[in-house]
């Protein structure tokens, strides 16, 4: 028996199953441009993919739709079974916390220290104290940041704030891990470390998707890869098995 | 309270300005008061006196008090000689000694008091007695302090509708201070807002700690006005103190009732917290 406690079976068919199924997503921001036409997508439960693209190719208005940041003018998207379109506003935060989600900006809170910024996922979910000070050192240590728990983010480097970033979408343990260019000022060896951290987070049965135009980092980790181009699929690269 | 904490300037600013219109409508609330307890303690020495004419016959004198005692309304009736009204003004106003030397006679006239029920005070009926007891002979004059009751209490009506009015427009104005302060709260804290609507905060966990900012900016705001008005009309008596001479005994400032001290909290909190959800509905869009 699986550590789920799941029959072989079901676990297979939940593997199958699709976390993040994108049916003909289209979106228009103004009359006569399209960020994204009629995308189609499936990604399983656990996978790892990377959609990559030039500037403009449509890749973060991709990340917004799946965390429902915006609406898609045309198309379903479902995610682990459900529809998010028809999920009234008020429920989104249900959505939000099957998922971590990593900005290229960071979005860290500078006037609060590192173990709170980590912590804020946990304290909307309302969970005891004890238990959040446990998840965080984990998660901080995850991504080699747990010394620095109680600095603030202005004094740590660029990729160590990156790394906070990190720490706190993965923090709740989430289903599935969204990351838009979160290489993108990163030095190459930095890069490689942060996306052994991703590697290191599907390890565990996250599902990963990552925005990104490295293509460096894109040949060296990438077993599924999504092409974009003026917001249309021109390609989808998809390897049967992890490489690394 | 963290919140609160942070934009400590600001709170404490919008804190003050509500608790100074709270501090006006406490006043004319508070004078209003004093006035309808001054008005009561008039009513409660509800005494009429009718003066006597020096000349009065014992026969006339007799039919004045029958008159008096047979009045409804009348709890009891005393007569007051020339010596005795005499000896009262020498009590009242020793300083006055010398004008009554100088005068050489008793200038005080005989009279009867009475006394009358509270009910029977501020009633016509008891205006008309009255008027029928000075048309009697032998009768002067009549003293009746009802006149001072009545402006006392319009007075105080007065006092209390001036306080209604500033308060609604004060208390409108504490509303857009408090919403206005949320909204630069809000403002303040765009990307923490935006960071808990990322990690999966419902709208009630977002919109809470503001809630409570705009209640606790109301509660403050009363609770600093109440302490500001126990701190005037402490220091108002003394202030007056030798201008009231012999009224200070009889004016003894009040402060706002309990009950009032507790609405003027409740409502300033319930305003907090509307002007908290005007400026949240308006500029929290979640």
């Amino acid at each position: 028996m699986p550590a789920s406690g799941r029959s072989p079976g079901l676990e297979t068919a939940l593997e199958n199953i699709g976390m993040i199924e994108l049916y003909h997503i289209s979106k228009q921001y103004q009359e006569g441009q399209w960020a994204l036409m009629d995308i189609n997508l499936h990604i399983k439960r656990g996978e790892f993919w990377f959609v990559t693209g030039p500037s403009g190719s449509g890749k973060t208005t991709l990340l917004k739709i799946i965390f429902r940041e915006i609406l898609p003018t045309r198309g379903q998207i479902v995610i682990d079974g459900i529809n998010i379109l028809r999920l009234p506003d008020h429920k989104i935060w249900k959505l939000r916390r099957s998922m971590g989600i990593v900005f290229q900006d960071f979005r860290l809170l500078f006037h609060k220290k590192v173990f709170d910024n980590v912590a804020i996922g946990l304290y909307v979910m309302g969970i005891p104290v004890k238990e959040i000070r446990r998840r965080v050192f984990n998660a901080l240590r995850l991504v080699n940041l747990h010394q620095k728990m109680w600095e603030y983010p202005s004094h740590l480097s660029y990729g160590e704030q990156q790394r906070v970033a990190i720490a706190r979408a993965v923090v709740n343990e989430p289903q599935i891990l969204l990351a838009d260019e979160p290489t993108g000022n990163l030095d190459p060896e930095l890069a490689f470390e942060i996306i052994g951290v991703f590697k290191e987070i599907n390890r565990q049965g996250t599902t990963v998707l990552i925005c990104s135009h490295d293509k460096e980092l894109i040949r060296h980790f990438g077993d599924k890869i999504l092409f974009l181009f003026k917001g249309k699929i021109i390609g989808k690269e998809v390897q049967p098995f992890s490489r690394k | 309270m963290n919140n609160l904490w942070q934009y400590r300037v600001r709170n404490l600013l919008s804190a003050t300005i509500i608790a100074l219109s709270f501090l006006i409508v406490g006043v004319f609330f508070s004078l209003s008061n004093n006035l309808q307890f001054l008005a009561s303690r008039l009513a409660e020495n509800m005494v009429v006196a009718f003066f006597l004419n020096p000349g009065i016959s014992a026969r006339e004198q007799a039919r004045v008090e029958e008159v008096i005692k047979a009045s409804p309304g009348v709890a009891h009736v005393k007569f007051v000689s020339r010596e005795e009204a005499l000896a009262r003004f020498q009590k009242s106003f020793p300083e006055l000694e010398d004008i009554l030397k100088n005068l050489g006679s008793n200038p005080f006239p005989a009279s009867y008091e009475a006394v009358l029920q509270k009910k029977a005070f501020l009633s016509e009926e008891a205006l008309g007695l009255i008027e029928d007891i000075k048309a009697l002979p032998g009768v002067e004059d009549v003293q009746f302090n009802r006149d001072w009751v009545k402006k006392m209490q319009s007075l105080s009506r007065l006092a209390r509708a001036i306080g209604f009015f500033l308060g609604g427009i004060l208390i409108l104005a504490s509303f857009f201070i408090i919403s206005n302060v949320i909204r630069l709260n809000v403002f303040a804290r765009k990307n923490e807002i935006e960071i808990l609507r990322l990690v999966g905060a419902t709208n009630t966990f977002i919109r809470l700690p503001f809630l409570l900012e705009g209640l606790s900016l109301g509660v403050l705001g009363s609770a600093l006005s109440l302490a500001l008005l126990s701190i005037l009309i402490k220091l108002f008596p003394l202030y007056l103190g030798q201008s009231l001479g012999v009224l200070q005994e009889f004016i003894n400032f009040r402060y706002l009732s309990l009950s009032q001290c507790i609405s003027l909290i409740i409502g300033s909190a319930l305003m907090g917290l509307l002007g908290s959800l005007s400026s949240l509905s308006r500029f929290l869009k979640i």
